[in-house]
Parts: structure tokens; sequence; C-alpha cells
């Protein structure tokens, strides 16, 4: 991966396969996981950069949190009837993150600066499997870097934006049906990285100390790869010419927009209810679209529909405050896939999906704090036929198992 | 101290196990054989069900012989051991085969034949078939490459003599004429006694017609008939249940359209001449799209006509031969010879309760149309193209391994309906297809 932001990261950071609808990450803050990922309506403190920059400008205290995510994943694959080959993939651990730092100019007035990784998918199938010449595997991934301002207007009232630069990349392996004399395939792997821009902005209301409400719109980023590396191996010598080396492509992935409500209820103390509905826009992505610099394999380009449709995400937590030093978290969520019938890939084998959470926090001093979430998620299983999306037919079924850390140091 | 790893080492263990197990896991419908027996399976047939590839038969051609890939599939479902007249590997390249070594300035194929490691170990009385190592143990696999439906009652078919014979089935007899030599092959077929069977026979009654371009005959309709009756009541004998797979259009194979006649006929209208080609009636014309110029035409090669050096068939005094093409009138009679054929395996498979595999159908909807690929397949695209289309091997008429592993699938699905079973098909990407230099 010659992706610029690990070599800028310097560490093995890589933002996590997809367990959300298509390749959507919602892993934001080790909190919030444990509340079912709620948060619109809430003060989640510094993580309200993205869940509610509305609601940073309600933050007492100067913060900074630490978070990641370890994201074990499988999914398991199933040959359409009455086919009998399967498969499951080897993905690698996907490590999510965040980093947030808020900081007051005033009272009323709060800068902040997010760095964190909604979008990304790292899938691994092999070479071996009978969908191959569709996907080997695919690593994708979107590093949000959001500087935001957030200004409380009254005590009921805050409002928020932030800018959104984004840095990822993409790489994606594939066999080509074409075999050499000792009958080996050839390989293609795609790789570039990708640069785009948005933005996030929130309002946050508080009539009463007991309920809270919250809307954010977290805007599309059009990522753009431009002069991607295409590099062919193992091509028979005849037909060389065909897949020339030294070709680029040019591709763009949309990481849609996200438009959320939240309702915080607090009937006591202790205790915090969270409800959050969100819609994400989808239907932008129509299709994956890879353009060429010279011709491979006689075409220009390749192009594959996608035709997401836009999709809900409903969610509840609860976290209940056993003394001044301990909380304990619970939530869930119903996710629904974006992906119709007919168009299921390999790369994002989608279906809705329910997520179970639990976490637990604890104030070890009056300036430093722990978060740590566990989250479940089981994605129905779904046979497709996959024939509008040039996929690969058959049934798959995804689990993956999260646990996730956070460090919290306010002053 | 102890208790400080023990914890967290038990802690990790029970959450390795607890993960393991929760390893998400797709069920399949649990296999079965339905109401079939493939306790003994044979299969009886010509070229296509030896395995016969790029122009020959040899050991990996045989290997992946669909009746191979099938037996391998039933011994899921409880079928037993499949053998195979398989070549030595000493012995691997068989008769030899084609080998394609690259390509030709105008972008067509040029193909070589293997000469080596070959099981030919001399030549038959009649000074013209080669003979092929012997095979004489008993083998599930009857597939014998040339054999017509006509055939199979014929005594001495396999037998070395001066007026010719069948040396694919001549290696499964004994040479001696007293010992079996002479035995036609239905009884071979008899003396297997299988369970189950499949049986492809009747594409050389038109085959040979069509790649001779119209000079061998059509095999006549009553003997093929008299044929049919004698296989089916043979197979079916002990009460054995199979699949009877029908004939291919033949004129929708690489070996009649990829020299097509719609290009060959644009290039002389380009030179500013027609295609000429020998009907079957003699009569010289020119060349119309509904006929077919076979694979093996030397179309195009400059040849001298008179003072003159012009390419073969692109003029009125060198047309193409009586057996470079399959002119309208004889693919009209491969047509309709291979829909009466077709109509008696299937009123047979119907007389006796027999899966029917309409591989015409099939063959017929790999076709491209519209513009659109006729079948895609786990990301890769198949049709009846000459060498990119996957499916058939280097003579243009025969399947590559992965050809063979889509027909098997095939033929799998229409016995999983017929007896109720559910016999896996086979991952076709396992099986090659063309290989290139």
């Amino acid at each position: 991966m010659k992706s610029k932001i690990l070599a800028l990261l310097g560490s093995t950071l890589i933002s996590g396969m997809a367990m959300a609808g298509g390749y959507q990450v919602n892993l934001a803050s080790q909190r919030q996981i444990g509340m079912g990922h709620t948060g619109t309506g809430l003060e989640t403190g510094t993580s309200s950069i993205f869940f509610n920059p509305g609601a940073m400008s309600y933050l007492r205290q100067n913060g900074v949190t630490i978070g990641a995510s370890g994201i074990i994943s499988k999914i398991a694959y199933r040959a359409p009837e009455p086919g009998g080959a399967t498969a499951q993939t080897d993905n690698p651990l996907g490590t999510p993150f965040q980093v947030y730092g808020v900081f007051s100019i005033s009272d009323k007035l709060k800068a902040g600066l997010g760095v964190y990784t909604p979008y990304g998918s790292t899938v691994k199938w092999g070479d071996q499997w009978n969908g191959r010449f569709g996907l080997n595997e695919l690593s994708l991934e979107a590093i949000y870097i959001q500087p935001t301002v957030s200004y409380r207007l009254t005590d009921k009232l805050g409002i928020g934006v932030g800018f959104v630069y984004a840095v990822g990349g993409v790489n994606l392996q594939r066999s080509i049906p074409v075999q050499d004399q000792s009958g080996a395939y050839g390989k293609a792997e795609l790789d570039g990285s990708a640069s785009g821009v948005g933005f996030n902005a929130g309002i946050f209301f508080k009539p009463s100390e007991k309920l809270s409400l919250g809307i954010n719109y977290r805007s599309k980023v059009e990522m753009e790869v431009s002069e991607g590396d295409v590099s062919f191996t193992n091509i028979p010598g005849t037909l060389s010419t065909r897949f020339p080396a030294g070709t680029q492509f040019d591709a763009k992935l949309p990481l849609p927009a996200t438009l959320s409500l939240g309702v915080g209820f607090m009937p006591t103390e202790a205790l915090t209810l969270a409800v959050d509905i969100s819609r994400v826009g989808w239907g932008a992505y129509k299709s994956l679209r890879f353009d060429y610099s010279q011709d491979v394999n006689g075409v220009s380009y390749s192009e594959n529909a996608r035709n997401y449709e836009d999709a809900y995400i409903y969610r509840v937590g609860a976290e209940y405050k056993v003394d001044d030093a301990l909380a304990l978290r619970a939530g869930a969520y119903l996710d629904q896939t974006p992906v119709q019938e007919g168009y299921l890939t390999p790369e994002t084998p989608d279906a809705d999906s329910r997520g179970l959470s639990v976490g637990v926090g604890y104030q070890v001093s009056d300036n430093f704090s722990i978060d740590a979430s566990f989250l479940y998620v089981n994605k129905k299983e779904r046979s497709d036929a996959s024939n509008l999306s040039g996929g690969i037919a058959g049934t798959y079924k995804s689990v993956a198992y999260i646990p996730g850390i956070g460090l919290n140091f306010t002053f | 101290m102890k208790n400080v790893f023990y914890k967290p080492g038990m802690l990790a263990l029970v959450a390795t196990v607890l993960l393991a197990s929760c390893d998400p896991e797709v069920d399949g419908p649990i296999v079965s054989s339905g109401s079939a027996d493939f306790t003994k399976y044979v299969a009886v047939g010509n070229s296509l069900t030896a395995g016969y590839a790029d122009g020959g038969l040899y050991r990996e051609s045989q290997l992946n012989s669909y009746p191979a890939i099938l037996a391998q599939q039933f011994a899921l479902a409880g079928g037993g051991e499949f053998k195979q007249p398989l070549f030595t590997e000493e012995q691997s390249n068989g008769s030899g085969y084609l080998k394609l070594t690259g390509f030709d300035a105008s972008g067509l194929p040029v193909l070589e034949p293997v000469k080596d490691k070959l099981a030919v170990v001399g030549m038959g009385v009649d000074n013209k078939t080669p003979l092929y190592a012997e095979y004489l143990e008993e083998v599930n696999n009857l597939g014998v490459p040339g054999i017509k439906m006509v055939n199979v009652t014929t005594v001495g078919y396999g037998f070395n003599n001066p007026l010719g014979f069948n040396p694919y089935y001549e290696r499964l007899l004994p040479n001696d004429p007293t010992s079996g030599g002479l035995m036609p092959y239905v009884n071979k077929v008899a003396a297997t006694d299988p369970t189950f069977f499949t049986m492809w026979l009747g594409n050389n009654d038109v085959l040979s017609f069509a790649t001779s371009g119209g000079i061998e005959p059509i095999s006549d309709a009553d003997k093929f008939q008299e044929g049919l009756n004698a296989m089916v009541s043979t197979l079916t004998a002990n009460d054995a249940e199979g699949a009877i797979i029908n004939i291919p259009d033949v004129t929708g194979i690489p070996f009649f359209t990829t020299k097509a006649t719609t290009d060959l006929i644009a290039k002389a209208n380009a030179a500013n001449t027609k295609l000429y080609i020998v009907a079957g009636t003699g009569e010289v014309r020119e060349a119309t799209p509904a006929d077919y110029v076979l694979l093996t035409s030397t179309v195009g090669t400059p040849e001298a006509v008179g003072p003159a050096t012009v390419p073969h068939g692109f003029s009125q005094f060198n047309p193409l031969g009586n057996g470079e093409v399959l002119d309208e009138a004889e693919v009209a009679d491969v047509k309709a010879a291979t829909t009466n054929f077709n109509g008696m395996l299937q009123a047979a498979a119907q007389a006796e309760d027999l899966a029917y595999v309409d591989m015409n159908a099939f063959f017929t909807s790999v076709q491209p149309h519209d513009g659109l690929p006729g079948l895609v397949l786990n990301g890769v695209v198949y049709s009846p193209a000459f060498i990119s289309g996957n499916l058939f091997s280097l003579d243009g008429v025969h399947l590559t391994p992965r050809g063979y592993a889509i027909v098997a699938n095939e033929i799998i699905r229409n016995i999983n309906i017929k007896y109720n079973a559910q016999v896996p098909t086979v991952d076709e990407t396992r099986y090659r297809a063309v290989l290139f230099p």
C-alpha cells in the first residue's frame, strides 16, 4: 500500500473492515460504542466533534480523547445451490481509531480537532476461492481530519460545524482468468491514494436537564483517486500487450452523507437513555468505475453497477452510573443494508446487520478516565445472484467481534 | 504469582475458544443420491465422454473428462470407484494433441502438435489407423472417440482389420477374435452392468458430416433408432437409472464460427472481389452468410491462379473446396438431422423414465445475445468463441477441462431434478481453460 497516510501515521493503523452498512465504520467513540453508538442527542464529550458539533460547546473542560477498536471479523461463503464450494475470509485485524481534542476559547466558544475513521473496508478472500476473478482482497481506508468550532447560542442551544479533509487509499487485488502454460492465473493489483473534502454540522438543543435533542449532518465526501497504479503479474507472454505495464487508473468513491436525529433522556442523575435514527445517503454510490490510462484487455475502463440505496440505522443505548467512578453501558442497533438484490459483491457482502454492545467507563482520577467497549455485529445470512453488480453469486454470512478502549484526559 | 499468569491465560483461552466457535457458517443442503443409485456409474459415449480435447486424447484430458468429474461428485453421494482407460504417465500425451504456441501476424492462433510421450504403439493392418496402448481392465468410462450411434452393434468395430476400425475401441478389447476382439460396443457396455449411467451418443452421426463439409454422410435415421434402442435396452436391462444427453447444434461451435463467413465476405469485398465456394452440389457460387467456412479451411492463403496470386477463395477460379465449407443446404440437413435425432433421444429417455439433459438448449444459451454474454460464472465470461470463449479447446469442437466441468454441472442439475437428489456441482474455476504461452 503506497498510501501516503500510512507513512504519515508511521504505524500499522488502518481503518477497519466495514461492519456497518456498505463500507461505513461506525466506531467513533468508545463510550458511545458501549451505548449502541447513539450520541447525536447527547453531550458525548470530545466525541461531539463526530456525533454533533453543536453539543461540543457544552463541554466544561478542555479534553483530549484517544481510542481504538480491534475488528475481528469473518465472512463465510457458500456457492449457490447445488454448488459445493465454500470459502471464508482471512481478514486482518481492523483497527479504526479516534483522536479528539477540544479547547475552550471562551465559555461559549469551543474549538476542536478530530481525526477518525468513519469509512473503510478490509476484506481478504485470498486467491484460491471460486470468486477470485471478482476479488482476492480489498482494502479501503479513509481518515477524516476535522477542525471544528462550536458556539453555545443560549443555555439551551448550541451549534457547531467542522470542515472535513479526508485522506485515504484503495488497494484492490484480483485474479485474471488467463492462464500460462503451468495453469497459473494472472493477477491485477490496483493501488492508489485518495482525498476529498466535506463538512460536519450539528445543532444541539437541551430544553431541560432531563431531555436533550440533536440533529447532525455529515456531508458526502467524494474520494478521488488520481493516477493510481495498476500492476499486472503472471500474464502469459502472448497476452502481455493486452495487460500493459505502467497503466494508471482514476476512480471516484463516494463516502455518503449521513443525517442523524438523536434524543437523550436523563430520568435520574445516574441514568441516560438515548435513541438515534440515521439516514445514510448510500444512493450516491451508483457504480464502481476505473478509468485506465491505456487499454486493458481491450477496454479503456471497467465499470460495475452498485446502485446502492439510502438506508436507515436505528439505535438505542443506555448508561447507568453505579457511582461517581463507574459507569455501565449497553446498546443495540439495526443497520439496513444499502445493497439491493442482485448487487451483492464479495468486496462488501452486506446484509441487514444487528449490533449489540456493552461498555464500561471508569473515572480513574479527576483528569483521567478510561472507556472500554465490546460490540458484537451479526449480519443476516444473505443469498444473492449478484447478476447486476458483476459480483460472485452465493450465500454470505458475516460476524464481527469488536473490542475497543479509549483514554480521556481533561484539563 | 502463579495466579497472575493463570487468570489472563485462562481468559485468553476462553476468549479464543469462544471466538473460534462463533465463526460464521453457511449451511448447505445435505448431500443425497435421492432415488438414484450411484454405486456403479458407467459413462457411454464418444470423444466428449472420453475427455477428448485439443484434437487428441491424452492423460490430462482424460482426467478432466466430464464423467470423471461426475463420478467425483457422485462419490459424495454414495458413488463407487470410477475407472478410466487412462494413458500411463510415460505415455501421457496419448494420441498427441494441439498446443497453442502463439499468434501469427493476423492474430490467428498458431497450433502445433505435441509429438512426444505418445501412446502410439504401432500401425493398424489397414495401414492408416494408429494403434494405441491397450487397456484391457474393466473401465467405467466407455467413451470412444469417433463412435456413432449407428456403430454400436457393429461386430469388429474395435478389431484391427484391413477395412478400418476404431483405435480407441480397439485398445479396450483383446486382440484375439475368439475371446472378445470382435465384440460390438453394446456388448462391452452390457458387461459393465451399471446401477447408473450417462449416455451422450449421436453427436458424430451429424458432426462427421458437418466437419467434413458435407462429404461424410449423415447417419441413417432408422439405423440411428436401432442403435439407440440397443443401447437403452442394454443399459436399463437391470433397472439402472441414468441420463441421456442430447446433441448440441454443431453450427454453434468454434469449428464453424471462427472463420466467420460475414468477415471473409467483407474482406473479399474490400479487395474488390467476392468469396467463392464449391457447394455440396458441385456448383461454384458466391458465398453467403448462411454458409459456414470450417476452421480447417485454408481460406485467404495466397495461391497462384493463372499468372496472378490471390487469396484462396477470393476468385471464382480458386473457390473454397466442398470440404472447406458447410453450405446453406448442408446446414439445413445438419439441423434437421439433429432435431430428428434429439427427438429420438428424448423419446427414449421418456419411455424409460430417465433424465434427459438438453445440452442443445444449454449450448444455445451460452451464445452471446444482444451484445451480452450468454454465460457468466464466478466473474468469468463464457461463450462459444474460439480460445477466448474459455469453453472450447483448441480443436474448436471439443471442450476445455473448464468446459467439461460446466457440462458436468449441467448434467448434475438435471440428475438432481429427475432423481430428487442433492449432488453438489463442482467449482468450475478449479479446471483450466486454454493455456497461453
